[in-house]
């Protein structure tokens, strides 16, 4: 009888993957890319880096699938975003500097519309000072706002209390509607 | 003001930009995938005997390799500061003759 892998939630999926099943490891890999794909681009800043890394975090994942150990952590998402996060921490710590402005792909680069250009400035100047946060304030907000986790998830990836994600957020947007006050 | 800046804020937060992953990188990583081959957790004496079988030896090599690592060990583990046979021999010697020099 074939496996209907898409019935099947992470914990199965994972139980496949450790006896060798390659299905079960597609079907994984299919279902979490995508969001993988943007916590990693918010931390390196590059489609290339971040495809890297989520390609190097599944296949540590194939590799050795029983550094994945599913009683002590509670979902398999919170785990691997955090295996993500950390790949990308360690990437960026090897390149210290990180490509931003000039390479950044602007909302909207019509230069005849003043206001577009004015927003896509603005939003330029954003990742810049987004770029320029503490590292853990600046996970906090790239888990929240952009991979779409609740604030619960976040917390979780990060191995915080929700109280502390909440108080890393808030720092954030205090310093950034600080920096950006022209902006705003 | 301060609410309207918040509600600027947070739109241009959630605005924010990135370039879509390229279409086939979840099958890349399921065909990069295919061409490795999955680390079992081994135990010890697995590791030990997997170590033998590369080694190819003969038992009488597995006898005289374990009374070395036997020799290695009961080595380590005697002190070294404990007074020797040759110690002690040389200390009587010593005696023997101190006991001579009294004599002249």
């Amino acid at each position: 009888m074939a496996t209907a892998w898409p019935d099947k939630d992470d914990h199965a999926l994972l139980e496949f993957i450790q006896n060798g099943s390659h299905e079960a490891f597609a079907e994984l890999v299919r279902r979490h890319t995508e969001r993988s794909y943007r916590i990693a681009y918010r931390f390196v800043q590059s489609k290339e880096s971040a495809e890297d890394v989520v390609q190097d975090a599944f296949l540590k994942l194939w590799e050795e699938p029983a550094k994945w150990h599913g009683e002590l952590s509670n979902k398999f998402t919170t785990w691997f975003y955090r295996v993500v996060a950390n790949l990308c921490l360690d990437r960026l710590k090897r390149k210290r500097t990180v490509e931003l402005d000039e390479e950044m792909p602007l909302a909207d680069e019509r230069p005849t519309a003043d206001e577009l250009m004015m927003r896509a400035e603005a939003q330029s100047i954003l990742e810049k000072e987004i770029a320029a946060l503490p590292e853990r304030q600046r996970m906090a907000l790239n888990l929240c706002f952009d991979a779409g986790l609740s604030n619960q998830e976040a917390a979780d990836v990060m191995g915080l209390k929700l109280k502390a994600l909440q108080s890393l957020i808030m720092r954030a947007k205090t310093t950034l509607k600080e920096r950006m006050k022209a902006n705003l | 003001m301060s609410d309207n800046s918040d509600e600027k804020l947070e739109s241009m937060l959630r605005a924010r930009l990135q370039e879509a992953a390229s279409p086939e990188l979840a099958a890349r990583s399921i065909l990069t995938a295919r061409g490795i081959t999955q680390k079992q957790n081994v135990s010890f004496w697995q590791l030990v005997r997997d170590l033998c079988a590369e080694f190819h030896l003969t038992k009488p090599a597995y006898v005289l390799a374990g009374a070395l690592a036997l020799g290695i060990v009961v080595g380590f583990n005697t002190p070294g500061d404990s007074p020797g046979v040759q110690d002690s021999n040389v200390s009587n010697a010593q005696g023997f003759l101190s006991a001579d020099e009294e004599l002249l």
